[in-house]
């Protein structure tokens, strides 16, 4: 009999123009300062995946957890000896927050928080988009512990008239001053709720965060996307202005149609209404199995994941292994809280041999449910489609 | 005592037995196969050492240059495109039409800043159509 290859083949460097098949992004396991082996989408700025078999739990370890970076002036160190937190623009009194004033002069508040990037999973658009092409690990969940913003904004004292509070970290760009490419800034309007649930977070999972996740304080935004989350968090400014800095207009915006959904045509002649991304429409992953092992049909194995919205809770995990024709409801694991990953499980038995097809769906306490229907934006953003694994059952003797 | 001695043999007789069946039953079992392997090893980054100062982080972040096809435009490709990040941001991408190339450029100018002089433009497009697209590109 023939030798088989060993299983130490590479997978492809690239996919397209079809959809990427797999579940994380193609690129090879690299290592960066204070991280685990993660997956290379781009190494200046550094953008890094989290690998499919993290997702079993409803904490990302902060060595695991994705990295996202828009410009390569990222900060290599912070010296907290000069470093503040400053809280200026159409403010009464400006203020300049140490580490450890805000570690004192502040309660400190926990909440467990899913961070996922904007572009999550863009490489399953068709047709593809240009951008970071993420599978579906650009995604995380943590324990923010931090202070309320709202504390800090008091502490100032927001003038009225004011209408934004713009966010700016330690991040920036070669490029010209005043373009896109000289620094990343983030706006959200004071009227929104959201900002009465931000913090403004210094331990991640009770340590303080990887450099690359924004040490020294990072920007929590509940149920939004990560775009809002700013690293490296040293300036809040308030505005009397709307912000139409790139990064808010035209960068970061979804069509302002049900699902986010539009088309290519529709795009260019110019139909489509763009709004800022906001909240993250419910996901649910299978973490395991990964279609890594034959399942001897008959033998009853655990099907393993997480799930989130940035609408509410999670109520409910469904799987299917009929292509959809019938429902059955996975057990939920913890609940942290409305923002966090939900982990889930669910008993499953291939009853013969051949390959299975195995979905799996959430729906939230809004009511809202995971399509069988690939999204499209010209910005590859806001996908949601109910997620599948295809499992090989064998003989079992 | 007899009987004590007597049947462990026929135990033992009746293993035998099993095993010869076994090596027939087992005939496509594999053993000992190995292969040498290309993939999955890097060595371990070495643990950073703390001072206990104000200083936090201070590593540099390691570049993971990607090879560019080769062809006419690589070098002004490598030079103008690197000033604000790696060619990862090139071969990340999928295949994109050629339309699409021309876009991405020219948002890099318009958009972003990039000084890129007119005729240098058109050949940095050109390359990248020439290697990047569903047509063309190869690796």
């Amino acid at each position: 009999m023939a030798q088989e290859p060993a299983s130490s083949g590479a997978i492809e460097t690239f996919t397209g123009p079809g959809a990427n098949p797999r579940w994380n992004s193609v690129g090879p396991y690299v290592t960066e300062p204070q991280k685990a082996p993660l997956l290379l989408l781009t190494d200046r700025p550094v953008q890094l995946e989290t690998p499919r078999h993290y997702f079993s739990t409803a904490f990302t370890p902060n060595d695991a957890f994705y990295v996202r970076w828009h410009l390569d002036g990222i900060p290599n160190n912070v010296d907290l000896k000069e470093w503040r937190l400053q809280i200026e623009g159409n403010v009464a009194k400006p203020q300049a927050f140490s580490l450890p004033e805000l570690m004192r002069k502040f309660k400190a508040v926990s909440i467990a928080a899913v961070n996922q990037c904007s572009g999550n999973s863009r490489s399953r658009l068709q047709p593809r988009v240009a951008g970071g092409q993420w599978g579906n690990g650009a995604m995380g969940n943590a324990m923010w512990t931090g202070v309320r913003l709202r504390e800090l904004l008091d502490a100032a004292g927001v003038k009225t008239g004011s209408v934004e509070v713009q966010f700016q970290g330690l991040e920036t760009g070669s490029g010209p001053k005043g373009m896109a490419s000289s620094s990343f800034l983030k706006s959200l309007d004071l009227a929104n709720p959201v900002l009465d649930e931000c913090v403004v977070a210094y331990l991640m999972n009770g340590e303080p965060l990887p450099m690359l996740n924004g040490f020294p304080v990072r920007l929590i935004v509940p149920g939004y996307f990560a775009t809002y989350w700013m690293k490296c968090l040293s300036w809040i400014r308030v505005l009397d202005t709307t912000d139409e800095n790139f990064w808010m207009k035209p960068g970061y915006r979804i069509p302002d149609t049900p699902k986010g959904n539009t088309t290519p045509d529709d795009v260019k002649a110019g139909k489509v209404n763009m709004v800022p991304i906001a909240k993250m429409p419910v996901r649910s992953f299978l973490a395991s199995p990964d279609g890594s092992s034959k399942i001897p049909a008959g033998m009853t194995v655990t099907l393993r994941g997480i799930a989130f919205s940035g609408y509410g809770r999670v109520t409910r995990v469904e799987i299917s292994d009929d292509g959809g024709k019938s429902w059955s409801a996975a057990k939920l694991g913890e609940d942290y809280g409305a923002y966090s990953f939900r982990t889930w499980e669910a008993a499953w038995t291939p009853k013969s041999p051949g390959k299975h097809t195995v979905a799996v769906r959430a729906t939230d306490e809004k009511g809202n449910t995971q399509p069988d229907a690939p999204v499209w934006n010209p910005g590859g953003y806001l996908w949601n489609r109910i997620e599948k694994q295809e499992l090989v059952a064998g003989i079992a003797g | 005592m007899q009987m004590n001695r007597r049947v462990p043999v026929a135990v033992l007789v009746f293993c035998f037995a099993l095993t010869l069946a076994g090596v027939g039953m087992y005939a496509e079992l594999k053993k000992g196969q190995y292969q040498a392997a290309t993939l999955g090893q890097f060595p371990q980054t070495s643990p950073s050492e703390s001072l206990p100062d104000s200083q936090y982080g201070g590593k540099a972040y390691p570049l993971y240059a990607p090879e560019l096809v080769a062809g006419e435009g690589k070098a002004e490709v490598e030079g103008y495109c690197s000033m604000c990040h790696s060619a990862r941001y090139i071969t990340m991408q999928p295949p994109l039409p050629a339309a699409a190339w021309e876009t991405e450029v020219a948002k890099m100018k318009k958009t972003f800043g990039a000084t890129i002089p007119d005729e240098v433009t058109s050949k940095i497009v050109r390359y990248l159509q020439a290697h990047y697209t569903p047509e063309t590109r190869k690796q």
